[in-house]
């Protein structure tokens, strides 16, 4: 069978990735470019006797890079291998695609189109020559409906025969003096790198090279004489009064406009779109902002109200049943106690633990999916860039930021939306300043032993403290490492469309996929890790001769300051790095010793299933009406923790109201959950940020709880 | 005069485009180069970004990009 490797370019907000998913069903593979952490796309089918495989391009607007993504673009089309282009084009925003489409041509390779979104373009009265556009860029152009898979058979069969009769588009005349020039230059080319091959000597490297992109002419390893291009471009600033830049875009949109204007009719009256009508809302002076922060507060509402109680049921079926079946099964086995131990609190917990984020991350994923490829995103970032650029990021991370509220996690990968690779790593690294639901039940614990009266105004204060240091850290690292410049935010305000089922769905599984497979194991490994630490060496008599104990007496000095100098606080917090909640379980584990073994029921394997399908049907039953209760967020009410009880009295014996308020100040903003650490890990490619992080996060928390704690003193609390 | 301190509704030509050269080429590979009309369709509530409309479709910049592009206005 024959292969042919078809690779799809085309600007960003063209439907590309819906004409990929369409193209490509459920047969995507996705992964990452080599060495950066933008998404590669690939996808393999047969048709007819032809096996096509797909690479998609990150989306771009030039082949003279602006971010990572085009650079990629730019590299792969230079010099990767490959037989066909496929170029998606909007067709309801035809010159501005056919100034990219003209680039692809001059790289003389055979090229289709597709014109997609020929919906929208007849929806709004233009009338397209496509047979004329054919003609005169001598490339076959297929016009597609990716969102209902149209025209994908046609745009197949006209990939295979560009490919099989290498087709290749006009040589567009770029004016007779610039044509002289690069002919002077081809022949230049030739005597200085004799052994390169004619694919070299396309106009598409003979521009390159006199637009002066050193990168590229040094990637493709070619030898040029500075001082001629010198001489070439000085001749062209002379004679045409441009610089060699802008002389090149005006070439080249001149060519553009001028095939659209014979190719596209548009009706006399422009007819007011949607996307006007919208926008009249979510962009008004006086609504936009309020209107916003309403649908964000929907976003958030559900987000996490449809997710948490799924997370409880995955919760409750892993620490119940499952736990029940494999102790059952362990004690049938006869396996020694530690070996139960270590599969029931080590491995399988870790296995909870990564299944309980799924319905976190994909709502989330969902959610957000939604947002971006309905157009809404790039207002977001039109209406909050002013508030977040002070801080170094741009108006796109405030929704990151808000869904770390929830959980950190799924921030992370929210901040993909984030094209720009400074302002990524920035949001994601005051993302964990946000006060997510894991750090509530520690709050819960402390406010109802200290500040039973006060418990609002405790929780008000530490959610706000926390955007208060995030801020100042943005702005901190925003003066310091980037010289307070930000970077540009030139970006386009796509039309409002309605992404299909598909793309999110498509979306959605590829994120939860990814967390399981590069986080799962991650998790697992230290949630092993956690469980050594506590029961090493083996079965302790007490609390504090277990490793972590042990630890926790050795660093507990480093709190004294702070106000909770104990062993006990100590190896809490050291626990609580894989997932803040934890801090209470440790406490109560600590300070309870002995806690009432749970009795293991009547197996009944049945009995059970018909449980954990009852307990499903009432999650979702809760997480409908949490969507429909219009009082208060359900993250935000707190729950009454079962361990609390005996703990209360305890904790009210170890702390005072001022070293438990430094004491949850101290959980708010140290050491990010290594969950967080491994999401940075699966998406940006290092344990670099996370270690940065450990060591900033827990740096500020110290100073803040010890400012707290001392001046407190000082005020005489 | 300058396109940011054009006010929403205003219709002009570009006359020139200044700044930094990356800047400067990913405005013009935008589409916006000297000749085209452009129009501010919207300023953002908190006066920055500002919305334009070029070629036929909307752009968002930010007054400090806006400030690097000379223009006529017309009508």
């Amino acid at each position: 069978m024959k292969e042919i490797r078809i690779v799809v370019a085309g600007n960003p907000n063209t439907g590309k990735s819906t004409l990929i998913n369409a193209i490509s069903g459920a047969k995507l593979q996705v992964g990452n470019w080599p060495g950066v952490t933008v998404e590669k796309k690939e996808a393999e089918l047969t048709f007819f006797d032809y096996k096509l495989k797909f690479i998609d391009l990150p989306g771009a607007y030039s082949l003279s890079p602006f971010s990572i993504e085009e650079k990629i673009a730019r590299d792969f089309l230079f010099t990767g291998a490959y037989d066909v282009i496929l170029c998606v084009v909007d067709s309801t925003n035809l010159e501005r695609n056919l100034y990219f489409v003209i680039q692809l041509m001059e790289l003389g390779k055979p090229l289709v189109l597709a014109l997609n979104m020929f919906d929208e373009a007849k929806k709004l009265g233009y009338k397209i020559d496509v047979k004329l556009l054919e003609g005169l860029l001598g490339v076959r152009a297929v016009t597609t409906v990716a969102t209902k898979g149209e025209g994908i058979d046609e745009l197949k069969r006209a990939l295979v025969e560009v490919a099989e009769r290498k087709i290749l588009p006009k040589r567009l005349s770029y004016g007779e003096d610039l044509d002289f020039i690069l002919e002077r230059l081809r022949v230049k080319l030739r005597e200085m790198n004799p052994e390169l091959g004619k694919e070299f000597h396309q106009i598409g490297v003979l521009l390159k090279i006199l637009e002066g992109d050193r990168e590229l002419i040094e990637l493709l390893k070619i030898k040029v004489s500075e001082e001629e291009i010198r001489e070439l471009t000085e001749h062209i600033e002379k004679v045409h009064g441009e610089d060699i830049e802008t002389f090149l875009a005006d070439v080249r949109y001149g060519l553009a406009s001028g095939v659209v204007k014979q190719v596209l009719s548009k009706p006399e009256i422009r007819k007011i779109t949607l996307t006007e009508r919208l926008d009249r809302v979510f962009l008004n002076r006086y609504l936009g902002i309020p209107v916003f922060l309403l649908l964000m507060w929907i976003l958030f509402k559900l987000a996490f109200d449809i997710a948490n109680p799924y997370v409880d049921f995955v919760d409750e079926t892993i620490s119940g049943p499952v736990a029940k079946w494999s102790g059952a099964l362990l004690e049938v086995v006869s396996a020694p106690s530690w070996l139960s131990s270590l599969i029931l609190d080590g491995v399988i917990t870790g296995v909870g633990i990564v299944l309980s984020f799924l319905p976190v991350i994909g709502m989330v994923m969902l959610l957000v999916t939604l947002l971006e490829s309905s157009g809404y995103m790039a207002r977001a970032a039109f209406l909050m860039d002013r508030i977040m650029r002070t801080f170094g990021v741009q108006g796109k991370s405030f929704i990151p930021m808000l869904l770390g509220f929830g959980c950190n996690v799924p921030s992370v990968y929210a901040s993909r939306v984030l094209t720009e690779e400074k302002e990524r790593r920035l949001t994601i690294f005051l993302v964990p300043f946000m006060s997510c639901g894991a750090r509530l039940p520690v709050y819960v614990v402390f406010i109802s032993a200290f500040f039973p009266e006060r418990s609002g105004t405790v929780l008000f204060f530490l959610y706000v403290l926390g955007i208060l240091v995030a801020i100042s850290v943005g702005i901190i690292f925003h003066r310091l490492f980037y010289k307070g410049v930000s970077s540009p935010f030139i970006m386009e305000l796509p039309p409002y469309r309605f992404p299909t089922l598909r793309d999110l769905w498509v979306h959605t599984w590829m994120k939860l996929r990814h967390f399981v497979i590069k986080a799962g194991t991650w998790i697992l490994a230290i949630n092993i890790v956690i469980w050594v630490l506590l029961n090493l060496p083996w079965k302790p008599e007490n609390p504090q001769e277990s490793l972590l104990g042990k630890i926790g007496s050795a660093i507990s000095p480093i709190f004294k300051p702070l106000g909770f100098g104990d062993w006990a606080s100590a190896s809490s917090l050291l626990a609580g790095s894989l997932a803040k909640e934890v801090v209470v379980s440790t406490m109560a584990q600590i300070y309870e010793a002995e806690r009432p073994k749970e009795e293991n029921g009547e197996i009944n394997f049945l009995e059970d299933l018909k449980d954990i399908v009852i307990n499903f049907g009432a999650k979702t039953k809760e997480a409908v009406v949490n969507v429909f209760s219009t009082f208060g967020i359900a993250t935000l009410e707190p729950e009454g923790p079962e361990e609390a009880e005996g703990l209360l009295g305890r904790l009210q014996g170890h702390f005072t109201p001022l070293s438990a308020l430094s004491f949850m100040v101290f959980v708010l903003l140290y050491w990010p959950c290594f969950v967080y650490g491994i999401a940075t890990k699966a998406e940006l490619g290092s344990f670099k940020l996370y270690g940065q992080a450990i060591l900033l996060h827990t740096a500020i928390a110290w100073i803040v709880s010890f400012l707290i704690y001392q001046l407190g003193r000082l005020l005489g609390f | 005069m300058k396109l940011a301190e054009l006010n929403s509704g205003a219709k002009a030509r570009i006359v020139s485009i200044r700044g930094k050269s990356g800047i400067k080429k990913r405005l013009q590979d935008m589409g916006i180069l000297p000749g085209e009309e452009i129009v501010v369709q919207k300023v953002a509530p908190l006066g920055d970004p500002i919305e334009v409309i070029v070629r036929g479709y909307s752009l968002s910049l930010r007054k400090g990009e806006a400030e690097d592009i000379e223009v006529e206005v017309l009508e």
